[in-house]
């Protein structure tokens, strides 16, 4: 057992960002693909 | 359409939770001992996950009807929980390897688990490239069906291959036939994240099903020419 939580915050912080990347881009292109593009 | 505008209500209130998911995971949920902060990882990784094998499932089980039954309903829900799926499985496979490299002390091992849980992503780039690439509607809707059947065939694989071989991956603690090995703060957290989860897979897949659908209706009004809209 160790003595000391590990300090590997920095490997939470990467995942929590590429999760929420991913899933707003995905949310996103979906929208763009869903919204009609409008007459020249 | 109101089916679109159903998604898109589905997709913001999911998104708008998930930011509720991230407050509770990071500040109230409390750190594991032994992993520390990248155990809260767990939180995002695994509900990814269930979603990833879940939603192959739903593409076999549309695509077995479809065979059956002929509904282009049935083959743009799978098209639909395919491309949702592949999303997820990105997921899962980027948060696991972030979460692999403190505790394994590597980011990837060519285990059954890792290497099916690859194959499974694998599976859903084909599913999505042969949909693209055959240009006759009924053909590729055919072939894409078996093409789910065959990923939904390894789903069990993929879950069960921490119980069939000797995996550096760990076993369910929640997903399992005992009760689950996770103190009741952190289950509670974990179950909110796969709400949330099951509720984007709803909203992305109603609005990529309304997009299938407007893109064909538009097809068949313009003869095939410029509808529009972007490319699948």
């Amino acid at each position: 057992m160790p003595d000391t939580v590990p300090q590997n915050g920095g490997y939470m912080v990467a995942a929590y960002v590429v999760g929420a990347v991913v899933l707003i881009s995905y949310a996103l292109s979906l929208y763009l693909r869903t919204r009609p593009r409008l007459p020249a | 359409m109101r089916l679109l505008r159903a998604g898109r209500w589905i997709t913001a209130i999911a998104l708008l939770l998930l930011a509720g998911v991230y407050v509770r995971a990071l500040v109230y949920t409390p750190v594991e001992r032994l992993q520390g902060l990248a155990q809260k990882i767990y939180y995002l990784h695994v509900p990814a996950a269930i979603w990833a094998e879940t939603a192959m499932i739903i593409v076999g089980i549309a695509s077995i009807f479809y065979l059956f039954l002929k509904d282009p309903r049935l083959d743009r829900f799978a098209h639909a929980s395919a491309e949702v799926g592949t999303v997820f499985a990105v997921l899962m496979l980027t948060t696991g390897p972030i979460w692999g490299k403190p505790i394994w002390g590597t980011w990837w091992s060519w285990d059954a688990r890792l290497t099916l849980a690859l194959f499974l992503f694998l599976l859903y780039v084909g599913y999505l490239l042969l949909r693209s690439a055959v240009a006759d509607p009924a053909s590729r809707a055919r072939f894409a069906a078996v093409l789910g059947i065959c990923g939904m065939v390894l789903v069990p694989f993929v879950h069960f291959s921490v119980y069939m071989f000797r995996t550096l991956h760990p076993m369910p603690i929640v997903l399992k036939p005992s009760a689950p090995s996770l103190p009741g703060n952190m289950l509670a957290t974990w179950l909110f994240s796969v709400a949330v989860f099951t509720l984007l897979y709803v909203g992305f897949v109603t609005q990529r099903y309304a997009l299938s659908y407007l893109r064909e209706q538009l097809e068949a009004t313009v003869g095939g020419g410029d509808s529009g809209m972007g490319h699948a």
